[in-house]
């Protein structure tokens, strides 16, 4: 690899966490940025909160429920000047300063259906048994009702097991708790690396809250219409901040200072699976396996597809080279690296990354942090002499399509005509509509009468495919009608026609009004003459209707009309 | 070098001067090493991370060094290449205690070994394998190891254990580069 640095591969570290649970810092202000990750475990037991010192695991502490964030963030001004570690876990905030457990923010309640609560009442005071108790509530799950914990455990119990959990908890509040599914840091008041910042959360209930860092308050709630799963943070609490947060339902909200419900950005027409924020862009991983980029207005710039399944993104922000771009983790074991929509390097992992993280790790500021499917924790570090050539292995349109056509001005007439097609667009799409509806109308009533009589050159009848033309040829007052016949069919020769003739027989006379065939070979063309005299030296003319017939059927084939041409005057020699 | 003073120094008259820069990356302890082998009167008391480069002076019993002290961060690496023609030898250090960054002090080697002022040139290289006390630190075999030194095939090359804050093996070290130094100086004038 021309560009990335090996720095350290440990296949079996035993770590099983995602990029939320990843985060890099000085939590000792000696200049040696640690990696801290909240591990995850089995997923039900052995959740850790680890701390590595360059390759080397530093400190574990156990963490109770599952990890689902960890930031780090400075909560005083206190000497020596180190961030605090916040893991959110259930619906906890546990805070560690200096490594060790400090405080334990818990989330508000949320008020319980008080049909449920009256249930509890009644077991506390034994006027209501278990079973009935089960049926009750689990009609009022039926009807939609969110339930606390303590009844949907109950709900899953055995039969046996109804009465000792009753009589276990009945005596205990019954509160309903949401858990934490995404946490963010936003400096309070002042921007500086080192200033004090919030703790964000998103949380099941759909809500927003935005924690005071001292004293462990709500400062803000915000209300969602689904679950949040990734936010982006920026700004000051006290001046002015914006939150972007995906929601599990597909939609992409904003807020901003002051406002309590977030504004819809846009809609995804896929999960997200990972949001970053670049300047004013916002960039989405999705589940059909595409990123897309969008404005903070919601329109979209522009969307890849990429070749695998995305398990997750992360902004690679490298300030001393002034390079931003978005690392993109993909289920075939490769991290592909967008700067805008370019696809300027792929990397090979050794296993399916699973979280990812880019910053100064130790000394190295160029760090990216991965970790894979099967425990393993790869580091590697951008070389200092890496450089990303735009476009190195171009997917996208070619560059001709940037270049700016020479449009030429727009002319008065032409900005009268746009004036009066916007004020009357309404009435020009009736009267289009109108007018489409007529020629429709009328195409399809002449496709009828012609189907009725015949009366196309080309024979609809699949058994007697046949093509008729006929021309006139002549000055006058004598014309030779010659009449083309060709079967159309590939195989199967046309037998017994006649062609006949219908005219004014006042203007014309025909030298034969009766024509027999031979049989029609297919594919061969096939001419037939006739003598036309016109009778008339006035000058006026008429048209003849030539019929294609078959034997012992009163239906034409085929018919056409033939405007026969005026009659030049004739000549007396 | 003038005749003259080539003569004066081939009679021990005169200390030969001679120019090393020391290379390694950020807090390796470049700086610490450098003013550890200054008279004790001559140094400075805190030492931070340098920015640019410094130019000190110390000596050995045959030998007056100049040594540019360069700054290992990654901005000021650039600036190394600009020290290699005029030097007769190399310092490297690196930090045994940061194997995070092994990978980093080998590229930063190789781009070395491959600038062309300093290929053409049979110049020695001393290694320290610095801040041997602290714990898990990465022996000298090792750190030759992983910086793949033994590929080194065209210039003499010396690797040692050293801890700046005492001056251990830094005494080492200096004997090898003067003897090298020496040595090359002589055949040159053959
Ligand atoms: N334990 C220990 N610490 C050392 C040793 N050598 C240097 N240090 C410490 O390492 C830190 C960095 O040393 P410097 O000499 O400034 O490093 P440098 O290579 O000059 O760094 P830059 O100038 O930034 O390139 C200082 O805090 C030194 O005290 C050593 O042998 N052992
Ligand atoms: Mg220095």
């Amino acid at each position: 690899d021309d560009k990335w640095l090996e720095a350290h591969y440990d296949p079996v570290s035993s770590l099983y966490t995602f990029t939320q649970c990843i985060t890099m810092s000085d939590i000792n202000a000696d200049g040696d940025h640690k990696l801290i990750i909240a591990d995850l475990g089995t997923g039900s037991y052995d959740m850790k909160l680890k701390v590595y010192k360059g390759t080397s695991l530093m400190t574990e502490n156990a963490i109770i429920d599952l990890p689902t964030g960890v930031v780090t963030f400075y909560m005083d001004t206190n000497e020596p000047h180190t961030p605090a570690i916040a893991v959110a876990s259930g619906p906890f905030i546990y805070v560690y300063k200096n490594l060790r457990p400090y405080f334990k923010f818990t989330l508000p309640t949320l008020s319980v259906n008080p049909v449920e609560q009256d249930l509890w009442d009644q077991v506390k005071e034994d006027r209501i048994d278990v079973m009935s108790l089960r049926e009750m509530l689990d009609g009022l799950r039926c009807e939609g009702a969110t339930l606390t914990v303590r009844s949907m455990r109950f709900l899953q119990l055995q039969s046996h097991d109804l009465e000792p959990f009753a009589s276990l908890h009945k005596h205990a509040p019954l509160k309903r708790q949401t858990v934490i599914t995404c946490l963010a840091t936003m400096k309070k008041s002042m921007a500086e690396e080192d200033a004090i910042s919030c703790l964000i959360l998103g949380t099941e209930s759909s809500h927003i809250y935005v924690l005071d860092p001292e004293a462990f308050t709500v400062l803000a709630t915000m209300d969602l219409p689904s679950v949040p799963v990734f936010m982006s943070v920026s700004g000051l609490f006290d001046v002015e901040f914006r939150i972007v947060v995906a929601c599990r339902n597909g939609g992409i909200y904003n807020f901003k200072r002051g406002v309590k419900e977030g504004k819809t950005v846009f809609e995804l027409n896929s999960q997200p699976v990972g949001l970053e924020r670049l300047g004013k862009n916002i960039i989405v991983g999705c589940m059909d396996r595409t990123l897309q980029c969008y404005t903070s207005k919601g329109k979209k710039l522009w969307s890849v597809a990429v070749p695998a399944d995305i398990t997750t993104i992360q902004m690679m922000d490298h300030q001393q080279k002034g390079f931003k771009a978005i690392l993109v983790a993909l289920a075939n074991s490769e991290v592909h690296i967008y700067r805008d929509k370019y696809l300027c390097n792929v990397m090979k992992t050794p296993d399916v990354i699973t979280g990812m993280k880019f910053g100064r790790f130790g000394r190295e500021e160029a760090s990216l942090i991965m970790t894979t499917k099967g425990g393993g924790l790869v580091i590697r570090i951008l070389k200092r002499t890496a450089k990303f050539e735009e476009k190195d292995i171009s997917a996208g349109p070619p560059s001709s399509q940037n270049q700016k056509l020479n449009v030429p001005k727009k002319t008065k007439l032409f900005v009268d005509q746009t004036m009066r097609e916007r004020e009357n667009a309404v009435s020009m799409h009736r009267q289009f509509q109108h007018d489409l509806y007529r020629l429709r109308l009328e195409t399809a009533r002449n496709y009828v009468k012609a189907l009725d009589r015949s009366m196309n050159p080309i024979s609809t009848n699949p058994q007697e495919p046949l093509k008729l033309a006929a021309q006139v040829q002549g000055l006058g007052p004598i014309f030779k009608l010659t009449v083309n016949l060709q079967n159309t069919s590939m195989t199967v020769p046309s037998l017994d026609l006649i062609i006949t003739f219908q005219y004014d027989n006042t203007l014309y006379k025909f030298n034969k009004s009766i024509i027999q065939t031979p049989m029609l070979v297919p594919g061969l063309n096939y001419s037939f003459e006739a003598l036309v005299e016109c009778l008339s030296d006035k000058g006026i003319s008429d048209t003849v209707k030539v019929f294609v017939l078959k034997k012992n059927r009163s239906v034409p084939i085929i018919a056409a009309i033939i405007n026969m041409p005026i009659s030049e005057a004739m000549v007396v020699v | 070098m003038g005749f003259l003073s080539a003569f004066a120094s081939w009679l021990g008259m005169k200390k030969k001067d001679v120019n090393v820069v020391v290379l390694g990356l950020d807090n390796s302890g470049k700086t610490t090493i450098i003013t550890k082998l200054k008279p004790a009167e001559a140094r400075t008391q805190d030492i931070v991370p340098t920015v640019g480069f410094n130019v000190e002076k110390f000596q050995t019993k045959a030998l007056a060094f100049t040594a540019f002290d360069m700054s290992g961060q990654g901005r000021y690496r650039n600036l190394w290449e600009h020290y290699y023609r005029e030097c007769h030898g190399v310092i490297f250090v690196i930090d045994s205690s940061d194997k995070l960054r092994m990978m980093v002090a080998k590229d930063e080697l190789t781009l070395m070994l491959e600038n062309a002022d300093i290929k053409m040139k049979r110049i020695p290289i001393l290694f320290f394998a610095n801040k041997m006390d602290v714990r898990d630190s990465l022996s000298s075999v090792k750190c030759s190891n992983m910086l793949e030194l033994e590929k080194i095939r065209d210039k003499p090359w010396h690797i040692c254990n050293s801890n700046a804050l005492t001056g251990e093996g830094l005494e080492e070290g200096i004997n090898w580069l003067t003897d090298q130094v020496k040595d090359i100086l002589t055949q040159k004038k053959k």
